[in-house]
């Protein structure tokens, strides 16, 4: 308690303090005139004697202080006092670095959500995912599902893993109760101890239990949170209760709580899985589809899980080396594995990157408006040090006026970043893997606002401090305010700022248009077909109903019927895959032409297709015919092939007659008949190159699950309801997916690339505004210093024009020298990108380069301009008799 | 005693060998008025100006004798070392 009376009296003691002091002094003058001195002389001997009376009270209070926290509260009293005072400045230093502050928080809060997923449940340090892969494949090579053998033999190693579960987490299936809308949702099949692998429990019911996973018992199920609280009105009586899954009665026996989420994988309910005895066969090591969550054994290391991984895949490679070749298996912790699975990594790193750039822009913006304002304070700080301050004391002074400016701009900036989190996250609404992970203002966002606001404290403020305290007390007493008292390192520093800012943000707007080019040059592409006025949808034929490829059949061709009678329909056609969605890529033999080596299989994408197919998506046939009705199961195989196809393996020849074999797994091999020619339509809509493909007819191999297409004059949405009813009239009970245009169709597979776009492109123009508000500044700043100049030119005989081009040219010298080095930085940036997307980015010609630059310099001239004028009208006389 | 009386009597009683800055007499002052061995009073000087006394509480008197004490031992202590360096 004694400090609390301390801290009641300290004002009474100050007062003590100075009456003892006073006294002193009274005293000491006394006694030297006692020694004949006159009055005047012995007060200033007396007080000479004693020193800095204030420095020593000054020293003397602090006996009572907590010295340093006081120090500094006494300072941001002081640098909130002097901000009020010159709101001007104030806020834009504060806007500047709150909007850096700001993109940056954002973006980390899409880092915060994707890239650290959090870790819960118990021993999070120990689950692990094994996954195999295949450095021949292109995607995402390295976190490959297992397969039903491997999972066998490595689950059974319970020296390496002490539980191990298996997952098939992307299956797609229908809830089909009576009275309610038949509904696809996506599944996870999984081993029973799934969740207790993860330390995770049922917010209602139980989890699975051993005996589940066997067949004739593995008719339960636990529903996601989401689907509970949807189609089930979260219904506590759920459990218990029978729900309708794939036509057949499931149990649901638990529900799982919200917040139980991978990362990536979005199954709305989870089934046991059941593997019966021909998963255990060696062909069934083909079928790679289970994800495998373990526990690492006490005291095994990931290290050590990882080497023995790497042993049982190569004796498998040596065992099976038809199925295993060339694959191995890793181990990697569950979060890891997540991130890599996702992918996000690199446009992630990518825009970080930008926004770091953003905020250092801002950062040297606020520096330069320091400096500013440094030097319209030397006489200030002169006096400060003249009466004792150290030079320390005053950066420290100059530095809580940075950090406060900083902290200021930061939380304005949380409040910009509240906002921009929820911009992105209905930006981010277009895929259910991407919107299911929770983005928002968590504690590392929060954490990380907080650390960058003090770094850009510090990197606007220290330059500015340490040059303004180099101050020498008698030439800035003295000096008036005439004449440039800016000085040359002063102005150096600011260059130096300014032309930084200039090289970054020429370099952030070439990168960014480059970028924002590729997607557009790829989302742009010609694909080969008409792809508006398409309503397309999925739709998966069970096994429980459509038993045979027969059924299938009888389904489709009803299917089409049915759908051609729509009113306002004019062309419907079922395909394998909608054009341009990613078709599979099969093997295939030519009749007559050599054998090549196996491992040099020709290759081809493949689609199965219904007559229509090619006049609903209007692709041109160029050669030949197309398939007609005729073309079923009991007429010879027929094909139609694409241009490019004909290219590569026909050289340009005719190849209507010639025949091939297809090599697709499952169906007999059989020799077609190629009957015609269609046009080339991209595999994807964002390759760059047109790929060889083969199309088959649908009633001669029939698939389960397949898209429709719909061409009609209208809106394709307007058409949902009654294509939705027109399925329903066939099967009540069967899922429609995916009802969505064509042009949704192909939005959503550059999934993020127009929020990615609009993100880049905003970034750059605060670069380019921060960068033009830079050079404004120092312009005019030098403009106000170099007026008394000015004034004089002017009454020498300069013209005002003169004046103009001088300040014109002193702007953009510069501009100059800074956009020199931003083009030389931003020269490989096109090889950076194209190593960082993996060769998927498309340049087009390189005229962003000097369009940008044009577009930059022009910027500068507009920031420039306004200062050269106002000085080209400046008033000589009004100047000159200001002295 | 009073600030300038006491910083007077240090350089007279010490025989002009010590004498205590004006600059470091008062911050010391005060540090030990917050340690509680020193209490402070409103009072005049000799030559009847407002002006504060100070003067050892008991703590401080113990504090003082304490040191004294010790500061002597050391002394003696060093003596002894000289003694011996000198022999």
């Amino acid at each position: 308690m004694q400090w609390l009376a301390q801290l009641l009296s300290r004002r009474r003691r100050y007062d003590d303090l100075a009456i003892s002091i006073q006294e002193h002094i009274a005293e000491r003058t006394d006694e030297l005139m006692e020694g004949g001195m006159p009055r005047v002389e012995a007060e200033q001997a007396a007080r000479r004697e004693f020193g800095n009376v204030g420095l020593i009270e000054q020293h003397s209070r602090e006996a009572w202080q907590w010295q340093t926290l006081e120090s500094i509260l006494a300072d941001v009293r002081f640098a909130l006092r002097q901000l009020v005072k010159s709101p001007g400045f104030t806020a834009t230093a504060v806007v500047t670095l709150a909007l850096g502050i700001a993109v940056n928080a954002t973006m980390f809060s899409l880092v915060s959500a994707f890239l650290l997923p959090h870790l819960s449940g118990r021993d999070p340090q120990s689950l692990v995912v094994v996954s195999s892969f295949n450095s021949d494949q292109p995607f995402q090579s390295d976190t490959k599902p297992i397969s039903p053998p491997n999972y066998f033999a490595w689950s059974a190693n319970k020296s390496l893993f002490s539980e191990m579960s298996a997952a098939d987490e992307n299956r797609t299936g229908s809830m089909s109760e009576r009275g309610k809308q038949a509904e696809a949702v996506s599944y996870a099949a999984v081993s029973a101890n799934y969740f207790s692998v993860f330390g995770a429990s049922p917010e209602l019911g139980r989890a699975f239990v051993t005996g589940e996973d066997l067949q004739g018992h593995d008719h339960v199920v636990i529903l996601g949170h989401a689907l509970w609280a949807r189609r089930y009105n979260s219904d506590a009586s759920i459990v218990g209760r029978t729900v309708r899954l794939n036509r057949e009665d499931h149990v649901v026996v638990g529900v799982m709580p919200a917040d139980f989420r991978l990362l990536g994988f979005t199954p709305q309910l989870w089934i046991p899985l059941t593997l019966a005895a021909m998963d255990r066969a060696p062909d069934a090591r083909k079928n790679r589809f289970l994800y495998l969550f373990a526990r690492l054994a006490p005291g095994v290391t990931l290290k050590q899980a990882q080497a023995q991984m790497e042993i049982l895949a190569q004796r498998a490679q040596g065992d099976f080396p038809s199925t295993e070749k060339h694959w191995g298996a890793s181990v990697r912790m569950l979060p890891d594995f997540l991130v890599r699975n996702f992918g996000s990594g690199p446009a992630l790193a990518l825009i970080m990157t930008v926004v770091g750039f953003v905020l250092l822009i801002a950062c040297a913006n606020v520096a330069g408006l320091l400096l500013t304002r440094a030097v319209s304070r030397q006489k200030e700080l002169a006096i400060r040090m003249s009466l004792g301050a150290s030079r320390a004391r005053v950066v420290r002074q100059l530095l809580t006026e940075g950090v406060v400016i900083a902290l200021v701009g930061g939380g304005f900036g949380l409040f910009l970043t509240y906002i921009g989190i929820r911009l992105v996250r209905t930006g981010l609404s277009f895929d259910p893997a991407i919107s299911a992970v929770p983005v928002s203002l968590d504690r590392n966002v929060l954490l990380f606002a907080a650390g960058i606001s003090l770094v850009s404290a510090i990197l606007s403020s220290v330059a500015p401090a340490l040059r303004a305290s180099r101050t020498t007390i008698n030439t800035d007493l003295k000096s008036e305010t005439r004449g440039g008292t800016s000085g040359r390192a002063n102005n150096r520093l600011r260059v130096f700022l300014v032309g930084g800012e200039i090289a970054l943000a020429l370099f952030l707007l070439i990168g960014s248009c480059l970028l924002i080019r590729a997607v557009f040059l790829r989302d742009h592409q010609q694909l080969g077909f008409k792809h508006d006025h398409l309503l397309t949808a999925r739709l998966v034929l069970d096994q429980a109903r459509y038993v045979d490829s027969s059924k299938q059949t009888q389904f489709v061709r009803s299917l089409v019927a049915q759908l051609q009678q729509i009113p306002g329909v004019k062309q419907a056609a079922v395909a394998s895959s909608l054009p341009s969605s990613g078709p599979w890529n099969i093997p295939f033999r030519i009749k007559g032409q050599q054998e090549t080596q196996s491992n040099e299989k020709y290759t081809a994408a493949d689609a199965v297709v219904t007559t229509d197919y090619f006049q609903t998506a209007s692709v041109g046939i160029l050669s030949g015919r197309t398939f007609t009705d005729h073309d079923d199961a009991t007429a010879p195989g027929v094909v139609l092939v694409n241009q490019e196809f004909v290219r590569k393996y026909f050289q340009d020849r005719d190849p209507v007659g010639k025949q091939i074999q297809l090599d697709i797994t499952g169906t007999p091999l059989v020799w077609s008949e190629i009957v015609g020619v269609v046009g080339n339509v991209r595999n994807y809509s964002e390759d760059p190159n047109m790929a060889p493909q083969v199309y088959e007819p649908y009633l001669q191999r029939p698939v389960a699950s397949f898209s429709l297409m719909l061409r009609s004059n209208m809106e394709p949405d307007s058409l949902a309801p009654t294509l939705r009813h027109a399925v329903e009239e066939l099967d009540v009970e069967l899922p429609l997916l995916r009802v969505m245009s064509m042009d949704e169709v192909i939005d959503d597979q550059t999934n993020g690339n127009p929020l990615f776009e609009k993100l880049l492109a905003t970034f750059a123009m605060l670069a380019l505004v921060l960068a033009a508000i830079g050079i404004y500044g120092l312009i005019a700043y030098s403009v106000g210093q170099r007026t008394q100049e000015i004034g004089i030119r002017l009454a020498l005989g300069a013209k005002g024009s003169d004046i103009s081009r001088m300040i014109l040219s002193q702007g953009f010298k510069v501009a100059a020298i800074g956009s020199a080095i931003g083009f030389v930085m931003a020269l490989p940036l096109p090889k950076i990108f194209s190593s960082i997307f993996q060769g998927q980015v498309l340049f087009g010609a390189p005229v962003i380069y000097p369009s940008v630059l044009a577009v930059m310099l022009g910027v500068i001239l507009c920031a420039t301009f306004g200062p050269a004028r106002r000085a080209s009208r400046v008033d000589p006389t009004a100047v000159l008799r200001n002295e | 005693m009073h600030g300038y009386a006491l910083a007077k009597h240090i350089k007279q009683a010490s025989g002009d060998l010590l004498q205590i800055e004006d600059g470091s007499l008062y911050p010391a002052l005060q540090r030990l008025l917050r340690e509680g061995l020193l209490e402070s009073e409103a009072g005049v000087s000799a030559k009847g100006r407002p002006t504060r006394i100070y003067r050892l509480t008991k703590t401080g008197l113990r504090q003082l004798e304490h040191e004294a004490s010790s500061f002597h031992k050391m002394f003696t202590g060093i003596t002894r070392v000289l003694a011996v360096a000198k022999a």
